[in-house]
């Protein structure tokens, strides 16, 4: 005789809740269906920061197409969207034929946000600075080989080492109050303003926005400093903290 | 001709990746172009073993999904310039690798040109062993003279004759060769380890090489120089003829008896 599992016995929790709530989606505006053109757009894209676009969901937006696509024209483009690493979950689009693309793709239609929609600007918005507001994420034990801490839309403070092979990632800034030794990746959504900082320098890579050094070597006039890191143009520099 | 070596051995510890970079060292070394790489996914050590591990920046996890190309992965060693090896991903779990995708990194260092592909297993049975051996043409059994190891291996034989591509389509199987390392021929003498001939009679395999215990492996791990080419250590020249025996020569097994001083210096001094 089996015996019933433990939730049983309690008072029944509900298997689900189902609540409204709001994410942040990335828009793909689609201004053409060649399908080779999206992908190569989107592979470069999504190189430019892996962390933050791969296998994010992603939202078509097919209102600045300026015409109804047809289903057979659709399915390659997400085909291209999906090769770039990027996984659509909806659509964007006020023409009456979106119901048939959304019954024919499987994917919701969204409500279109009409203050972004008309202005002609890049495919993805880049450089979304850390400006949320939220407070920095705070990392007390040590960021561990393997392990990898990221703080979304905010700044990073870790009170302990990181490890080598260990990963601190902030799209924000990172500050690491204890030895640096793995990967600090700051302002992984491309906020070019972001800062590494840390008490004792021994990286193995720094990244701020993309633009990344690897330390093959640690120069002698940083090793085991305070230091910190930051873009100056496209030129990641860095300089010992304090005097 | 490619050929694709697999260097495993079922258990941990008894130096599968201290074996991987000195074969793979002692290959490029008599002139063949070698990538080894590591398929110990999330408990990455080659590198370390093999001095690049700042010099790490894509893995052999990024080169499957696609974030880089192999060539962008592949990292040259600054010792032999026809060496090159392949980082796993520390911070990723086994399951990021998939058959295909080893598949296809391998076809692409095939069509390279490479001659050899060493492919350090993990320890244990699970996925990142069973691709690392799955492709492979011959295998480097790693075994040390101790009954758990010989099980172990054992263990391994079989899947090596059931579970590769070469067993499956049955195109004369997997080629085993055993290597015993850490073999300490005073504890052989007093009985306390198993004898080359043990783990031979057991294992029912031939030994491509005997590598003595020797304090030179942990030196060289910790410095990151791969012991073969610490040219004044008995395990670096054990390693070198059973690189030699690889390729085909015929050497007769050394260090099989406890060295005696002023004889050994004479032999291998200098």
């Amino acid at each position: 005789m089996m015996t019933k599992p433990v939730e049983a016995a309690a008072a029944p929790a509900p298997a689900i809740d189902v609540r409204f709530g709001q994410v942040g989606l990335i828009q793909v505006r689609i201004r053409s269906t060649d399908p080779g053109a999206i992908l190569d757009e989107l592979t470069g894209r999504v190189a430019s920061a892996p962390l933050f676009f791969q296998r994010t969901g992603v939202c078509l937006d097919l209102t600045v197409l300026g015409r109804e696509p047809q289903v057979e024209e659709m399915r390659p483009v997400m085909d291209a969207v999906r090769r770039a690493g990027m996984l659509p979950v909806g659509l964007v689009g006020e023409s009456a034929a979106m119901e048939s693309l959304s019954a024919a793709l499987e994917l919701p239609v969204l409500a279109p946000f009409r203050g972004q929609a008309q202005a002609a600007v890049p495919v993805v918005q880049p450089a979304e600075r850390a400006e949320s507001g939220l407070p920095a994420l705070m990392q007390h034990q040590p960021v561990r080989s393997g392990q990898r801490v990221y703080a979304r839309s905010r700044d990073l403070v870790v009170t302990a080492t990181v490890g080598a092979g260990a990963e601190a990632i902030a799209d924000g800034c990172v500050h690491v109050y204890g030895s640096l030794r793995g990967r600090a990746v700051a302002g992984a959504r491309g906020d070019t303003g972001a800062r590494v900082f840390c008490q004792e320098f021994r990286a193995e890579l720094v990244s701020v926005a993309g633009v990344f050094r690897v330390f093959e070597t640690l120069p002698p006039e940083l090793a085991g400093k305070p230091v910190q890191a930051w873009l100056d143009g496209d030129d990641l520099r860095f300089a010992p903290l304090g005097g | 001709m490619t050929e694709i070596i697999v260097v495993t051995s079922g258990k941990g510890g008894v130096g599968k990746t201290t074996t991987s970079a000195s074969v793979a060292c002692g290959l490029a070394r008599r002139g063949k172009r070698v990538a080894v790489i590591d398929f110990d996914i999330g408990l990455r050590n080659l590198d370390l073993i093999m001095g690049c591990e700042r010099r790490v920046v894509y893995d052999f996890v990024n080169v499957i999904q696609g974030d880089c190309t192999l060539k962008q992965a592949l990292i040259r060693d600054k010792r032999l310039e026809t060496l090159h090896v392949l980082a796993a991903s520390q911070t990723r779990d086994k399951d990021a690798l998939t058959a295909e995708g080893v598949r296809r990194v391998l076809d692409e260092l095939i069509a390279d040109g490479f001659d050899y592909i060493v492919c350090d297993s993990p320890a244990g049975i699970e996925k990142g062993a069973h691709l690392a051996m799955y492709y492979a043409d011959r295998a480097v059994v790693v075994v040390n003279p101790e009954v758990s190891s010989v099980r172990d291996s054992d263990r391994i034989l079989g899947l090596l004759a059931s579970k590769t591509q070469r067993a499956e389509q049955g195109n004369g199987g997997v080629k085993e060769h055993l290597l015993l390392t850490r073999y300490n021929p005073r504890r052989v003498a007093s009985g306390e380890m198993m004898s080359v001939d043990d783990v031979k009679e057991i294992l029912g395999l031939d030994v491509i090489g005997v590598v003595p215990e020797s304090p030179d492996v942990l030196a060289a791990s910790n410095s990151g120089v791969p012991v073969i080419l610490n040219d004044e250590s008995d395990a670096s020249l054990a390693y070198d003829d059973a690189v030699a025996r690889l390729l085909g020569e015929n050497l007769p097994l050394r260090f099989l008896e406890e060295p005696k001083r002023g004889f050994f210096a004479r032999m291998f001094g200098g």
